[in-house]
């Protein structure tokens, strides 16, 4: 066996140790030394949330967890488009934190986290209450820039859906969806660099299309993007020509000049030239870190939050973390696959400084699948190291374009298996 | 705020690699646990397996075997394949050593 020749050099070329990172943790941590648990707080019970409290209860019997999260149940975006196109029930992308709570002994909060004081090491409720922590984690998602597209306000989100947010957002594209009559016109407006899942808007357009060509025949979809390419572009090309044709019309910025007002009451999308009368419009703004890292100053002038690589600890807050589509995360994209990796970094880093578990080199990785119809998915994937300055990619792997139909369904199969065992792994 | 870049905020600035540390079994079982995050993003470690198989309970050597096959093209999922280019001969060896010893009884936590 390998491990029997290995030197001591061998392996410890692969282990870091965290000793001054700890002694400096415990001068600002009085917690760990007394007879009183140390203390994590985590906001946003998430992709990214939910992996580091399980990561850390799991790890270690001194830490004392707690998960704070807006609602009481959580629907995976991964996959909402699945609901969209008919193949995914509303209940099977939808997770309680029992488990978390019953099996990993996590105080779950059902509140929203009003804000968070980086110098006391509190965070504050809605409801009032405060929470002491030695050590935040801050991973709240996103938020939308509503001032980017005129009209287009917190207000209109009921009209004209982005559902990039799954829950309420995604059932009302669905019922409007459902509602539509055969004919219609979906416009969707996929949103500028950077931005929650990069495969996502063309994969919804591809479950669009997919329950048009089923139910609604002589309907259209138009695309009017933010931005002139596109993730696994070709890829997706490729499958709508073979099974949606003639039916997505797809308008990048150059021909458009990009959505730059919209009317809620008429349902109409307004570019340079042009004015889009859509029977189902779903506007997906330009994103930004979840308000809580705003105000909590986490975020830098991009909206977004810097980090460390190697820990995932903010570069503006003391005893902060965050993972998740939140952070600037150097080549990698923002996915739930991307947040759950980064959360098993984060949660490493804060049982060695918290608890002296031993530290390894961090490794971080992500897949991501996108269905086009039924049995044909594609996917496209990366390993990716810390350097001093960013998560940098290693290598990586694309689908291919002649690629045949038995694998095509056998990554469709996966994507489902992936589903089953990334939830399991975020909520036990 | 940029001031505190490269001080308390940089803690592995100062981390060393351990050199003194002993190979031992529990080390080489604590790097196999690190690295069992990873696969447990697509593997499941329960009976359900689905066109993602389960991995726990191998033999470590036939366990190190498969890995090489999808390291060096004898297996050919691309996914599978992207894990293994990452893995190493002590990786391989940690996460044998890891998974040999889960059962899905004990996984279920
Ligand atoms: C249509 C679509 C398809 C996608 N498909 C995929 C896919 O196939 N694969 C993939 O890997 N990723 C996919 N994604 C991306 C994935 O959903 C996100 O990248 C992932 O959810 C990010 O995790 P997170 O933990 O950063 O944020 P989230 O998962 O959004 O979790 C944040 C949580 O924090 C809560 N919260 C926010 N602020 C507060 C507060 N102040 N107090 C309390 N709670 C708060 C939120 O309500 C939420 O529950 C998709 C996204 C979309 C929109
Ligand atoms: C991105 C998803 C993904 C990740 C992450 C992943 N695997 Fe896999 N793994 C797969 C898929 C898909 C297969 C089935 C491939 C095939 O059909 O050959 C597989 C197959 C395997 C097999 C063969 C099992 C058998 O019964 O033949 C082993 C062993 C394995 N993986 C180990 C690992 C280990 C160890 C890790 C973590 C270092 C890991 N995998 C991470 C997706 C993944």
């Amino acid at each position: 066996m390998t491990n029997r020749t290995m030197t001591r050099r061998d392996f410890g070329s692969k282990v870091i140790t965290v000793s001054a990172a700890a002694a400096a943790a415990s001068l600002a941590a009085p917690a760990v030394l007394g007879a009183a648990k140390a203390r994590v707080v985590v906001i946003g019970g998430g992709a990214g949330g939910g992996t580091v409290a399980r990561y850390v209860a799991k790890g270690s019997d001194d830490i004392a967890v707690t998960l704070i999260n807006d609602s009481p149940t959580y629907s995976t975006c991964f996959f909402s488009n699945l609901y969209l196109g008919g193949f995914r029930s509303f209940e099977s992308i939808s997770h309680s934190y029992d488990t978390l709570a019953a099996d990993y002994g996590i105080e779950v909060v059902i509140d929203r986290a009003a804000g968070l004081d980086g110098n006391g090491r509190t965070v504050t409720l809605a409801n009032g209450d405060t929470l002491n922590y030695d050590k935040a984690v801050v991973a709240p998602g996103i938020d939308f820039k509503f001032d980017a597209i005129e009209g287009y306000g917190p207000d209109a989100v009921e009209t004209m859906p982005h559902a990039w947010q799954a829950g309420a957002q995604a059932k009302n594209l669905k019922r409007q969806l459902l509602d539509m009559e055969d004919g219609g016109t979906f416009v969707i407006c996929p949103p500028p660099n950077p931005f929650r899942c990069p495969p996502g808007p063309y994969e919804r357009i591809s479950m669009v299309a997919h329950y048009f060509k089923s139910y609604k025949p002589h309907s259209k979809i138009v695309v009017l993007d933010a931005k002139n390419k596109f993730s696994k572009q070709k890829l997706f090309e490729d499958g709508w020509a073979r099974h949606f044709p003639d039916m997505i019309e797809w308008l990048p910025l150059d021909i458009t000049g990009g959505v730059k007002a919209v009317d809620v009451a008429s349902n109409t999308i307004i570019t340079d030239d042009e004015k889009f009368q859509a029977s189902v419009a779903n506007v997906v703004p330009p994103q930004k870190a979840g308000q809580i890292a705003q105000d909590a100053g986490l975020a830098d002038e991009s909206g977004w939050c810097p980090i460390v690589p190697e820990t995932l600890a903010s570069l503006q807050v003391p005893n902060v973390h965050l993972v998740g589509d939140a952070i600037i995360p150097g080549d990698m994209p923002k996915s739930g696959f991307s947040a759950n990796s980064q959360a098993k970094v984060c949660a490493q880093a804060i049982l060695a400084e918290l608890a002296s578990k031993q530290a390894f080199k961090p490794r971080f990785r992500n897949t991501c699948w996108s269905l086009i119809t039924t049995d044909d998915s594609i996917k496209v994937g990366a390993n990716y190291e810390a350097t001093e300055e960013k998560i940098a990619k290693i290598e990586g792997f694309v689908s291919q374009a002649d690629e045949s139909d038995e694998v095509r369904a056998q990554t469709a199969a996966e994507a489902r298996a992936w589903y089953d065992a990334i939830t399991a792994d975020i909520f036990g | 705020m940029a001031a505190l870049k490269g001080s308390v905020l940089r803690p592995f600035a100062v981390l060393l690699f351990v050199c003194q540390i002993e190979a031992q079994a529990e080390d080489l079982y604590a790097y196999g646990e690190y690295l069992s995050g990873e696969c447990l993003t697509c593997h499941r470690l329960d009976e359900s397996a689905g066109q993602i198989p389960a991995i726990f309970g191998w033999p470590e050597d036939k366990f190190v075997e498969i890995l090489a096959m999808y390291k060096h093209g004898a297996r050919e999922n691309a996914a599978m394949r992207n894990v293994a280019a990452s893995l190493g001969d002590e990786e391989m060896a940690a996460l044998a050593r890891y998974f040999a010893s889960q059962t899905p009884k004990e996984s279920a936590q």
